[in-house]
């Protein structure tokens, strides 16, 4: 079966000794924005005192999601400000008091596993816990409806990016924690942990651990990209086939870091404040994953740790060299799904020439399209409907493969708006 | 400090299409070496032709390169007007030589260089530019070019000789192996069809008529496991191709008593291995999907084996690719449907090989060798004198033919008396008592068995006295 291909690794350049936290900024500036753009509207005016974790905007449509604080202080305005998409989303301006109270002064749960289901989405609603591989998705809606088996993807499969890897290794316990209770709350009989065959550190740890937990297994799946989409996954370790949604099949999908930041929810009902964040390349002078407070501009910290080696023609990505965009500036806002920004050269590619119809973008598809069919049939509605370019998962492997260097997967996306449009 | 936007992914793969074609020129070094050596210095060293003949390949594959590249050049800067820079990158990226080379490599040695360039022309021209250029014909150039070439002087190449070289027009008196075998209407022994020409060795080697690139089976694999490792062509085409064409000339030969001998015949004659490697697996005019290239491989394998039998042209390769080029919009559509679904897979790829089944049984049914064999023996007189019955037929033995007397009382033959033959090797039958041997199992005459050293003679012996039984049986 086919599920990818092998690209450079690269990530060991990041891993480092130990991991740093950066210090709390003075500004905090949180975008009012959801899982893929949703526009949310703003609950507080300019002057208001906030607390950390106090709902300061909510979205606009029937899914219930709320934006939190990530620090106490006082509002003092709106901004544009960059999102990891590309776009200038509004933001909420917050001064920090670096007083850090808390909105929910509840106590630390000692036995989390006591929730009802009804609860444990309560939770995941309030807690604002929304998909950290990059989605933001809310994750309470993977739960509604009864669950056979939970995945929890720690395969991180793009190039250079460590943050859930180090999620995985620094809080091991906690996850594992954190799972047995989300399957015993949800009465979900099979877990499984899912690793790259070439990440012996992490399979170390988890198998040190794992033994008090007879239920959750572990399940090495081959270092191929892009292996941890969700489709892909599921299909590798259970040999399951999904439509539009795996919970059609009693299966949720979690990346691990969403699973620490259930654990958190669980365990204290806060909404994660702060997030790892890989900031590697060939152009950051020292690459490593930072802590970061939820709304820091990147710019600070990437400078805090040493800055650029040089500052001409760089690549600035938000998320990793495959799926990410490239953005216009560093001044990137810190989000709950920004799991890395890389830093590389400008100067690597060829540009485009003639197709000469290898075939390669289409056998390397991991769901199973023709891209230069796609490409070629853009002006033609009704054979492109037949080629289904509205599958197309944005994994980029048409373009990385292609020998013209053409940028078959925009060719894709275009048709996919074009579908859409009809 | 500048940032550059740009689209991902932000990673990009190695291998560049300057580097495919690359290593597509180095696969056809050895090949176009090879013409040179069979084609001109073979003949030189055994004083067939001069000095300048011998250089006569090499000239055609050199004219038909740099023809296609000049004929590129003129059209894109006096009719696409592009200019410095433009037309620099253009010429860099449209590798426009190939075409050029692939049609020197498939004609025959004998075409005078003047059609090379009229060949390559017409290649570069009708079969490239006129399409927009490199990416967008739906023809292979090349057999464009072979097509002009082929359909307007085709007299004038074989009345020059055809596809002999010096030393072959010496000592061949047919053109190529699969000329013969379209003459001799398909059936008969491998002495009959491909002896003339070599020993299987000479055919896998290379060293039998036919045109300049694709004679040598030999080189032509080597070049396919090097196109394939190196991940140049789409190697389910070749692969499939050759396999079908194997599949149904085994199932034709099978049905008509022939051996192994004839698949592989059909495999190592004419242009299949060459068109197969190198001409069906152009990237720009094949399948890109999986499906679209099996079903684009099966697709040639049927028509070439068609072409050759059913058709009075004896070669059926390049016909068929330019056939299937026609429909590689509708295979890829198929293909890329397919990609969904195993059904929309098996199903298109299953008629394909009914298909394939099918035809070949008809194709063995209707080339059913009675006919053929029967021209082969030839009865001249008949006469009945009293009880006895006296036979005066001829048969085609190992050197023309054995004239012979066979007389006939009560049902079976009770002397066989040899008027005339002029076989090599006559005394291995005479001391073998063939003859007699013959006469006395007549009842049971399948299960006689053959002289090794004198096959061809003692075969056509037997046949002689087959036929005239049959015939014997008919009259009553």
């Amino acid at each position: 079966m086919y599920s990818g291909l092998r690209l450079i690794d690269k990530k060991s350049m990041s891993i480092t000794e130990s991991i740093i936290e950066y210090k709390d900024p003075e500004i905090v500036y949180i975008p009012l924005v959801n899982h893929s753009n949703m526009e949310c509207q703003s609950l507080v005016e300019i002057g208001d005192k906030v607390l950390k974790g106090t709902v300061i905007g909510k979205r606009n449509d029937n899914i219930e999601m709320n934006i939190h604080s990530s620090v106490s202080g006082e509002v003092i305005g709106f901004e544009e400000k960059l999102y990891l998409s590309g776009e200038y989303v509004k933001c909420v301006v917050i001064q920090n008091d670096f007083k850090e109270k808390q909105a929910e002064l509840t106590g630390v749960k000692d036995k989390i596993t006591s929730y009802t289901k009804d609860k444990f989405i309560q939770i995941l609603k309030d807690c604002a816990v929304t998909g950290m591989g990059g989605s933001d998705f809310p994750t309470y809606l993977k739960y509604i409806g009864k669950l056979k088996t939970i995945i929890i993807n720690a395969v991180e499969c793009e190039p250079y990016i460590t943050s859930d890897f180090l999620v995985a290794i620094l809080k091991t316990e906690e996850i594992l924690e954190a799972i047995d209770a989300i399957m015993e709350i949800n009465e979900i009989d099979e877990g499984i942990i899912a690793i790259r065959e070439t990440d012996y550190q992490l399979k170390d740890k988890f198998e040190t651990f794992l033994g008090t937990y007879p239920n959750i297994k572990l399940v090495l799946v081959k270092d191929l990209y892009p292996i941890g989409w969700e489709k892909l996954l599921i299909k590798e370790l259970l040999g399951i086939k999904y439509d539009k949604n795996p919970m059609e099949k009693g299966i949720v999908v979690n990346n691990i870091s969403t699973i620490f930041a259930i654990y958190k929810a669980l365990k204290t009902k806060r909404p994660i404040s702060r997030r790892i964040v890989t900031i590697t390349g060939e152009k950051i002078k020292k690459p490593q994953n930072v802590i970061i407070k939820i709304g820091t501009p990147i710019v600070e910290v990437i400078k805090e740790i040493g800055g650029y080696k040089d500052e001409t023609d760089i690549r600035f990505i938000a998320g990793g060299p495959m799926k990410g965009e490239t953005l216009p500036n560093d001044n990137l806002i810190v989000t709950k799904n920004l799991y890395a920004v890389v830093a590389i050269s400008s100067s690597c590619f060829s540009s485009p020439i003639t197709c000469v119809r290898c075939g390669r973008c289409s056998n390397v598809c991991p769901n199973y399209l023709s891209p230069v069919l796609i490409r070629d049939r853009k002006k033609h509605f009704n054979i492109l409907k037949s080629l289904h370019p509205e599958k197309c998962i944005e994994c980029g492997l048409c373009s990385y493969i292609c020998p013209s260097k053409i940028d078959v997967r925009e060719s894709v996306i275009e048709a996919k708006k074009e579908i859409r449009r009809h | 400090m500048k940032f550059v936007v740009d689209k991902g992914p932000y990673l990009k793969d190695k291998d560049f299409t300057s580097k495919i074609m690359k290593k597509l020129f180095i696969a056809l070094i050895p090949i176009i070496i090879f013409a040179v050596y069979k084609n001109g210095i073979i003949p030189y060293q055994n004083g067939y032709i001069t000095f300048y003949e011998a250089l006569r390949p090499l000239f055609m594959i050199m004219i038909g390169g740099i023809t296609a590249v000049i004929a590129e050049m003129l059209y894109v800067s006096l009719i696409l007007k592009k200019r410095e820079k433009d037309f620099f990158s253009y010429i860099k990226h449209s590798y426009a030589l190939f075409p050029g080379l692939f049609l020197a490599l498939i004609l025959p040695i004998n075409t005078p260089l003047w059609l090379v360039i009229l060949g390559s022309l017409a290649a570069t021209v009708l079969g490239k530019m006129l399409f927009g250029g490199f990416g967008y014909n739906i023809f292979n150039p090349a057999l464009i070019g072979y097509l002009f070439v082929s359909s307007s002087y085709g007299q004038l190449i074989a009345a020059r000789g055809g596809y002999l070289n010096g030393q072959e027009l010496d000592s061949i008196s047919k053109a190529t192996p699969l000329t013969n075998i379209s003459n001799i209407a398909f059936v008969g022994s491998w002495n009959e069809i491909g002896a003339e020409f070599g020993s299987l060795s000479d055919y896998f080697f290379g060293f039998i008529p036919g045109s300049l690139g694709e004679t040598s089976t030999f080189l032509i694999l080597i070049a396919l496991i090097y196109l394939i490792i190196t991940k140049v062509v789409k190697w389910r085409i070749p692969i499939i191709y050759i396999t079908t064409v194997l599949i149904m000339t085994f199932i034709i030969g099978t049905y008509n008593g022939m051996e192994l001998w004839f698949p592989l015949f059909q495999l190592l004659s004419g242009g299949l291995m060459f068109g197969a490697v190198f001409i069906a697996t152009d990237p720009v005019t094949s399948p890109i999907t999986k499906t679209g290239q099996t079903i684009y491989a099966l697709g040639l394998g049927i028509l070439t084996v068609v072409f050759r039998f059913l058709t009075p042209y004896p070669e059926g390769v390049m016909t068929a690719i330019l056939s299937m080029n026609l429909l590689v919009i509708i295979i890829d559509r198929i293909g890329a449907k397919a990609k969904f679904s195993i059904k929309k897979t098996l199903l298109p790829v299953s008629i394909m090989i009914v298909t394939l089944f099918l035809i070949s049984f008809y194709i063995g049914h209707h080339i059913s060798p009675r006919e053929v064999v029967d021209t082969r023996v030839n009865i001249v007189n008949v006469e009945k004198i009293e009880d006895k019955i006296t036979y005066v037929a001829t048969v085609r033995a190992f050197v023309g033919l054995i004239k012979a007397e066979l007389i006939l009382e009560k049902d079976a033959i009770i002397e066989i008396n040899i008027i005339e033959q002029n076989e090599s090797y006559w005394q291995d039958i005479v001391n073998h008592d063939y003859i007699n041997t013959l006469i006395k199992r007549q009842e049971s005459i399948e299960e006689v068995n053959t002289i090794a050293g004198v096959t061809v003679t003692a075969d056509a012996l037997k046949l002689l006295v087959i036929r005239v039984l049959e015939d014997y049986e008919e009259r009553k």
